[in-house]
């Protein structure tokens, strides 16, 4: 397999009512060799790479449920419970993605309307190992969903407790990335 | 806003400012905004700028300054360097910690959000903010409550 960088990866699913919502997901990967980027699309129908469909198989439809799994994540649940709004967006995405030759950086950033929680840096590409981790290593921590300085802290206190949550979504991004690079044969 | 400096585990300097209900008297002046301060090199508590045992009331206000001073040392414990912090008068929990004149951590509302930088991981954070608002909730906010120092 060549070698790639990630520099982009977002995953998104509106909602109107209770039955209709949609998948999105975008991700660009780079080939450092050929500085050719891979664009990843799927807009709730299909994949499409470079704008050409990807053919429907297990491959993809793993991807998605893993993309769904992301949209599960214990940190959105939290950041409803800062929304009064009817649920109408949910978001999980990777921003400030810095590569560097031991490994990715990013910051993870959760959202649910219009509240959001981002933090990092985070060892995304390779997974780091040990989710007890996240805790010890200096982080920088955004939201706009609390309105106060304690609730602030249990922000900070309700992302530890969601490390071993968090270190999965990091393990999903990387299954989902590689399943990916396998199905489009880089 | 509270502010405290630490210096070798040891309490340097405080400000707290308060609102009371039961006015002190200053000058035969009643007050009811105050700000408390401990002064460097000094073990005294100063009440608007007046050394705390000038005024009326002020037997009691001398009585606690040991303790109070104590509770202030609690907290520095966890500090060997000079330190200054910034802690949220509603929460007494930190928005800012600064040691040798550096932030090592910093909480700023930008709007409508939060943005915290630190040097510090999540867990340190959790630990020293839990310590200094049980010193403050516990000890410090009774203890200044019990002589009418604190609204």
């Amino acid at each position: 397999m060549v070698r790639w960088e990630l520099a982009k990866f977002k995953v998104e699913r509106t909602s109107e009512g209770m039955l209709n919502s949609v998948l999105y997901f975008e991700t660009e990967i780079v080939i450092p060799e050929t500085r050719k980027a891979i664009v990843v699309i799927y807009n709730g129908k299909q994949f499409t790479v470079g704008g050409s469909e990807l053919k429907q198989d297990y491959m993809l439809y793993e991807i998605k449920s893993k993309l769904e799994r992301l949209l599960e994540s214990s940190l959105i649940r939290e950041l409803s419970k800062h929304s009064r709004k009817v649920e109408y967006l949910r978001g999980f995405s990777l921003t400030k993605i810095e590569v560097y030759p031991e490994g990715t950086l990013a910051n993870m950033r959760y959202t649910y309307n219009d509240k959001f929680l981002e933090f990092g840096s985070v060892l995304i590409i390779p997974p780091y190992k040990d989710w007890d981790k996240l805790c010890k290593v200096p982080l920088t921590v955004e939201t706009n969903a609390v309105s106060n300085i304690k609730s602030f802290y249990e922000i900070l206190t309700e992302i530890c407790r969601s490390a071993v949550r968090i270190k999965v979504d990091v393990d999903i991004v990387n299954e989902v990335i590689n399943t990916l690079l396998r199905k489009i044969g880089v | 806003m509270i502010t405290i400096n630490c210096y070798n585990k040891t309490i340097r300097t405080f400000f707290i400012e308060t609102k009371i209900k039961e006015p002190i008297y200053i000058g035969g002046v009643p007050i009811y905004e105050l700000y408390l301060e401990k002064r460097p090199n000094e073990g005294h508590l100063y009440i608007n700028g007046v050394r705390s045992k000038a005024l009326s009331g002020g037997t009691n206000y001398q009585m606690i300054e040991p303790v109070l001073l104590q509770y202030f040392d609690e907290i520095c414990q966890m500090f060997s360097d000079n330190t200054d912090m910034d802690i949220n008068d509603e929460s007494y929990l930190p928005t800012s910690i600064r040691v040798n004149g550096k932030h090592v951590f910093l909480i700023e509302r930008e709007g409508t959000t939060f943005i915290m930088n630190s040097e510090l991981g999540l867990n340190d954070i959790r630990q020293i903010s839990d310590k200094i608002e049980s010193v403050f909730k516990v000890k410090i906010i009774p203890l200044l409550r019990r002589v009418g120092l604190y609204g």
